[in-house]
């Protein structure tokens, strides 16, 4: 990511309330840990896998803290679970921003499938997701579905892509 | 030892402290015994502990028990890495390990062979990791975890077996509705708002219409 994607990135972040990053690195958003775990304003918790993080996340929103789980998305396949049963089960929210390995004029051919399956299982869990390629976008984006997890009671997801993780 | 002679110890010292339980029949005995809109139950073998550690973030100033099971814990190892990284002051996490999945007729976990929690714990960073036996031991342990400031992590070794009740005493609210119920419950003590009222009006009207009856 540039400097200008990291910096909007955190702007929105504070902006929509959320002051709690729990998260499980990912090598688009690179730059991105070091601003957040520096900016005494947010509490970074950095977790094991994002099964975990995602319930971590739930508990710090049930609790009335505004939480992310960032992420890679090939996290959500180990997400699943228990989005399920915070989802469904409880309806628990967790609002999450993940990166768009797999989008079209992806590099790697291993990334195909996370984008791939990351569609799918969103689309299978009914998360509502908001696909981010330009920087001006980002802001609206990230405020807009940290206060739709409030109101739905149910995850949300910003995916970020394009000139944004550049 | 037994579950419900541990959980009837514990709960008359108890007073704010939240509780988040987990799965299996522990449900009715903690129902039972304390029944509150501060105990959260999370359905969700895996998801337990985080979602206490989670709590305890959001809420620094309110003791956070977890009472989760061997085979929650062992479905996400990982979080004893976190814990023991972040070192929580307000939390304190029960293990009630019964050495098997009793709901599954008593299918042996991995407990019950060479895993040991509290080494596993004490490896990694958390300090205050201890294994009981008896119903005193648990409680001294408990009562001392209670006043500490600081991440406790305690395993329960039990036998299996569930106290049972009659139809009308076990728990009937459901997943959603034990949700609202801690939710109110915060909101009303912590005067905090959780979810968002709805919205009187999207848009505000800037001039006040007269309407003529006459003419609909």
């Amino acid at each position: 990511m540039k400097e200008n994607a990291v910096k909007l990135v955190i702007e929105s972040l504070k902006e929509a309330g959320v002051n709690t990053i729990v998260t499980l690195p990912d090598s688009k958003f690179k730059e991105l840990y070091p601003a957040l775990a520096s900016d005494p304003y947010f509490r970074y918790i950095p977790v094991t896998n994002e099964g975990e993080g995602v319930a971590i996340a739930a508990g710090v929103m049930l609790g009335g803290r505004g939480a992310v789980m960032l992420m890679e998305n090939s996290g959500l396949r180990v997400a699943i679970e228990n989005l399920s049963r915070l989802g469904h089960t409880h309806e628990i929210p967790v609002f999450m921003i993940m990166s768009y390995i797999g989008d079209i004029g992806e590099k790697n051919w291993w990334g195909i499938t996370h984008g791939l399956n990351m569609v799918s299982l969103l689309q299978a869990m009914h998360i509502p997701y908001i696909i981010v390629r330009k920087n001006d976008e980002v802001k609206d984006a990230i405020v807009r579905a940290k206060r739709h997890t409030a109101v739905s009671k149910y995850h949300v997801a910003v995916v970020l892509s394009g000139e944004v993780t550049e | 030892m037994k579950r419900f002679d541990c959980l009837k110890s514990l709960v008359p010292i108890l007073s704010d402290e939240i509780a988040v339980i987990s799965l299996g029949g522990q449900i009715d005995e903690w129902y039972h015994l304390r029944p509150s809109p501060k105990n959260m139950y999370i359905k969700g073998m895996g998801a337990v502990i985080p979602f206490a550690f989670g709590l305890s973030v959001a809420l620094p100033h309110r003791k956070i028990i977890c009472s989760d099971t061997d085979g929650s814990l062992l479905l996400n190892m990982g979080i004893l890495a976190t814990l023991g990284n972040e070192r929580p002051k307000n939390l304190i996490v029960m293990i009630l390990d019964n050495e098997c999945y009793e709901t599954i007729a008593k299918h042996p976990t991995h407990t019950s062979k060479n895993v040991d929690f509290t080494e596993m714990a004490k490896g990694a960073g958390i300090k205050n990791a201890f294994t009981v036996k008896t119903v005193s031991e648990f409680m001294d342990r408990m009562k001392r975890a209670l006043t500490l400031n600081e991440l406790s992590f305690i395993v329960l070794k039990l036998e299996p077996g569930s106290q049972a009740f009659p139809e009308e005493e076990r728990k009937r609210s459901d997943g959603i509705e034990d949700k609202y119920n801690f939710v109110r419950y915060l909101e009303d003590s912590e005067g905090i708002t959780i979810f968002p009222r709805e919205v009187k009006s999207i848009r505000k009207i800037e001039t006040e219409h007269n309407w003529d009856n006459t003419k609909l």
